[in-house]
């Protein structure tokens, strides 16, 4: 009992300590709420990867206006309650200056009135807080929901004869505004939703969900969501001998390949601009996607771009912010990230302003497929 | 054996200790804030749901791996009524108990007809349950999108916003609890639980309603599992489905054994310690897991009853 | 020494007719006819597995069941244990039942239980007990669990007491215990008897029982193949042709 603790004093002595250590002036510290493991382990860990990336070529280069950065990452477990906990650690002992933090929603949201509170802007890798007053120190990197959907109702429109669809979506919060979107947007390109079935994304079979669009008339179908279920969905489709085609959201290429084997041609994606790098066509997006995969592919090889090329750009947008304000406190980086227009970075332009915080406003995606074991952007 | 001829004071020395130990580590979180205040916060909210965990397991012996269930009904009662009805956060809080109640009522009386492993295997089933409404009830819940903007912990002009002020409100909760705990532990109702812990059949055969004891017994667990729900939603001022997830069982579980099963001491003093744990070893990053759960296994081992049972059993030497 | 059903008491307090129980597919107690009356020691012989524990569980309505039981003229329903602990008829199950956490005290006042906060009942019951087992007097304040067996006996026969049983049901009380301590329980099972209360007692070790008992049933195989009258029986083997026939 008394061996017991004194080792747990030892260490409530040494957390003290580390709260107490003074933090050196001339480091802006960057923190990363992450789900290094749980569900968001893969997106996450590639997204803390890309900041890190960021900054050590900026360290490379002297850091930002002389001062060096370092990155605090702590694992949220893709769990609220443990990304509030990971954020006040790092607010109150760690000091961060500004967080970019990963894709688990929730956690960012459960954190954000207390990093609100304590005047320390966040570049996110998910959605915006909903409360309008988390939202003033929040920002977000992501690009609008609507994007990965236009871009798939443009290509059937443009290059098919199919004008029902059939939306297939999982219940996170990001697959919820898509669906609503498309939904909402379907008409303008001349396209019906005929049928919207939702699953869960540890489904194990999808194939009732697929037969009601099949026989709802449906010629393709938008899958919206992350995960194996999308290799689950290609499956069902081939046992059902159906004609529809699959088009599904962003994601992990890794994830893509198996279901291209499955399905061939009549298997599309929507890729950003750093997944087809090679594909895409020359201009501003792919110089600036191409200083950012040089450095990360040096270090992490043929390892997907997408989410990485992101965290990156919160790095460079915070970098941008804080030169244009020559400050580095919070108040005004938070006010400087507003005034960013027409920044290039890896996933398109950014356009911040006060009441517009979800910064991407250009749609920088593709259609693409996998022929050959090769990614091409889709004809 | 324990002899009657030690006094009260020094035959309580160590688990008295336990307290001064539980006490002192508020006090840190108290005096030092920081996000040791934040974990801490959490801690005693998991004391009230732990506490009320501990009255179904230890004191009468019964598993429930679905306490979550109700956690969440409290949690979501408030955070729906003090965002979309605008409700002050202690009416929410009691329709949240009721609520909680009611569906503990309803689902205990065929349930708590089984035993051992099916009456566990049925709890989670209802703790798995809850969890999906909570995800698939959009209109009300708003799914993984989660409830944001709940207000904090407040009595008519009295709000608990600073961490001084939610930790001294949440320690004044858990020592009504761990009070409350202690009465009904000493009462008939706490023997009848002790009888039903004991021998279900020998409890019937002395005329003891067992049925009846059992369903007291899951009431209370589940008024205090809503309880803690909703302290949570109104300290942290979100709810989102993935805090009542299994991970709340499994930390619950922890904490209720490494606390000691049974005793009163040991849901809080366990809540506290699982949660600080990582904390020591948060410094070690990829080995932080290992070492928690090392450490974990060796206070299982060196004290199989919990740091409060390894108190008792202290207390009951020096007595000697 | 008689083949079943002749030594019958005029009016018993406790009468049992055609009483079954199965567990699943397996019948456990077929038919069986008992009866004990005031101031009357019966005893349930048997061998191991020949339903002697179901018959008393069957009894106090713990398990499912068929047939009659007739408790002071009134039939006891047949799946309430609670109900028929409350009118009276008290069961010290096989293996004690001790709360082992608890105090000697604790367990004695749990036998108490449907009195409430009555004190002044509550004390003239534990004098009671005190009287039957001086013992469990001088260990009230430890923890039963940590008694010896003959001990948590006593304990277990005085919770029961606690309950002011009207009829008192014991199972195998001497199961585990060195022959001196066991013919100290017994002992004060015969006072209790003698003192007007009907006592069944289920024993595997028939002699002891015999000792006692104003008449014995013989059960084999779920079924009562005898009763017996202990003053006639004149030799061991005699009664063991019972229990392999």
């Amino acid at each position: 009992m008394f061996h017991m603790r004194n080792q747990f004093f030892a260490g409530m002595v040494s957390v003290l300590a580390m709260a107490g250590a003074a933090q050196a002036e001339d480091i802006y510290k960057i923190g990363i709420s992450a789900g290094l493991t749980g569900y968001a382990a893969t997106v996450d860990r590639a997204w803390s990867d890309g900041v890190q990336t960021a900054v050590d070529v900026l360290n490379a280069k002297g850091g930002i206006m002389g001062r060096k950065l370092e990155v605090v990452v702590e694992d949220n477990r893709s769990n609220p309650q443990e990304a509030v906990t990971v954020y006040r650690k790092m607010v109150s002992s760690d000091g961060v200056n500004i967080f970019s933090s990963g894709c688990v929603s929730a956690g960012n949201a459960a954190a954000a009135p207390m990093v609100a509170k304590s005047e320390i802007p966040m570049i996110l890798c998910s959605i915006l807080p909903k409360q309008e007053r988390d939202v003033v120190w929040a920002f977000t990197t992501l690009p609008p929901a609507g994007f990965e959907i236009e871009k798939r109702f443009e290509y059937l429109r443009d290059k098919t004869q199919i004008r029902k669809v059939g939306v297939l979506h999982d219940p996170t919060p990001y697959a919820l505004l898509q669906k609503d979107v498309a939904e909402k947007v379907a008409e303008k390109f001349g396209i019906e939703v005929v049928a919207v079935e939702a699953y869960k994304q540890d489904d194990a079979d999808l194939s009732v969900q697929l037969s009601k669009m099949q026989a709802a008339g449906a010629g393709a179908v938008m899958k919206i969501g992350l995960g194996g279920t999308t290799l689950t969905a290609a499956k069902n489709l081939k046992q059902l001998g159906s004609d529809m085609l699959l088009l599904t959201s962003l994601e992990d290429l890794a994830v893509f390949k198996p279901v291209a084997e499955v399905l061939g041609d009549k298997f599309f994606f929507v890729a950003s601009p750093s997944q087809v790098f090679e594909a895409y066509p020359d201009g501003p997006l792919k110089q600036a996607i191409g200083q950012f995969l040089q450095p990360w592919r040096e270090k992490f090889g043929d390892r997907d771009p997408n989410w990485a090329s992101r965290g990156w750009d919160s790095i460079m947008l915070t970098a941008a912010a804080i030169e244009k304000g020559q400050s580095f406190e919070g108040p005004a980086v938070r006010e400087n990230l507003e005034k960013i227009t027409g920044f290039q970075g890896t996933t398109g332009t950014y356009d911040f302003a006060p009441d517009k915080h979800q910064g991407i406003s250009t749609n920088p995606f593709v259609v693409a497929q996998i022929i050959d074991g090769q990614v091409r952007i889709a004809q | 054996m324990v002899s009657e001829q030690a006094s009260p004071r020094s035959r309580h020395f160590a688990s008295a200790g336990i307290w001064v130990l539980a006490a002192l580590i508020v006090g840190y979180a108290l005096v030092f804030g920081g996000y040791i205040a934040t974990i801490v916060a959490f801690a005693l909210i998991y004391g009230v749901f732990v506490s009320g965990l501990n009255i179904f397991m230890g004191l009468t012996a019964q598993v429930s791996f679905g306490q979550s269930a109700f956690a969440a009904i409290g949690g979501y009662t408030s955070a729906v009524l003090t965002t979309t009805y605008e409700w002050a956060p202690l009416p929410g809080m009691l329709a949240g108990i009721v609520f909680a109640l009611l569906f503990a009522l309803v689902i205990g009386f065929p349930t708590l007809r089984l035993k051992g492993h099916y009456l566990a295997m049925a709890t989670l089933a209802i703790g798995l349950i809850t969890y999906e409404i909570a995800v698939e009830w959009e209109s009300v819940t708003q799914g993984y999108m989660g409830i944001s903007g709940i207000p904090p912990l407040g009595i008519g002009p009295f709000e608990a916003i600073s961490d001084r002020q939610i930790l001294a409100t949440l320690s004044v909760i858990v020592v009504i609890v761990a009070f409350a705990v202690t009465r009904i532990r000493k009462s008939r109702l706490g023997r009848a639980f002790a009888a039903v812990a004991g021998s279900e059949e020998a409890a019937g055969a002395l005329g003891i309603n067992v049925a009846r004891y059992k369903l007291t017994s899951f009431l209370l667990a589940a008024g205090l599992a809503s309880i803690a729900g909703s302290l949570f939603v109104h300290v942290v001022g979100y709810v989102s489905p993935e805090v009542f997830g299994m991970h709340m069982v499994v930390l619950a579980f922890t904490m209720v054994y490494i606390g000691g099963l049974g005793t009163v001491a040991g849901p809080v003093i366990g809540a506290l310690i699982v949660s600080l744990l990582p904390e020591l070893f948060r410094g070690m990053r990829d080995s932080q897991d290992l070492a928690y759960g090392i450490t974990l296994i060796l206070i299982l081992i060196y004290a199989p009853k919990g740091l409060a049972g390894l108190a008792q059993s202290f207390d009951a030497r020096r007595g000697k | 020494m008689t083949p079943t059903g002749t030594l019958q008491v005029a009016d018993p307090v406790l009468d049992v007719r055609g009483l079954s129980a199965r567990y699943g597919h397996v019948e456990a107690l077929k038919s069986a006819d008992i009866s004990a009356g005031k101031g009357e020691l019966v005893a349930v012989l048997g061998p191991n597995g020949a339903g002697k524990s179901t018959l008393l569980r069957a009894i106090m309505g713990l398990i499912p069941n068929e047939g009659e039981v007739r408790f002071l003229g009134n039939s006891l329903p047949r799946r309430d244990p609670v109900g028929a602990a409350t009118k009276g008829v008290v069961l010290v199950p096989e293996g004690r039942g001790i709360f082992g956490p608890m105090t000697v005290l604790e367990n004695l006042e749990l036998g108490a239980y449907k009195i409430g906060g009555d004190r002044q009942e509550m004390e003239r019951r534990l004098t009671h007990v005190f009287e039957l087992f001086p013992r469990v007097k001088e260990r009230l304040k430890q923890v039963a669990g940590s008694m010896s067996g003959g001990e948590q006996q006593m304990v277990a026969v005085g919770r029961a007491m606690m309950a002011d049983p009207k009829v008192l049901l014991l199972d195998e009380p001497s199961l585990g215990l060195a022959p001196r301590v066991t013919g100290e329980i017994l002992e004060t099972l015969g006072t209790l008897s003698a003192s007007g209360l009907p006592v069944v007692l289920v024993e595997q070790k028939a002699p002891l029982a015999l000792k006692l008992a104003c008449r014995a049933y013989l059960l084999s195989l779920g079924r009562i193949v005898a009763t017996i009258n202990p003053r006639e029986v004149k030799s061991h083997d005699e009664l063991a042709q019972y229990y392999f026939a």
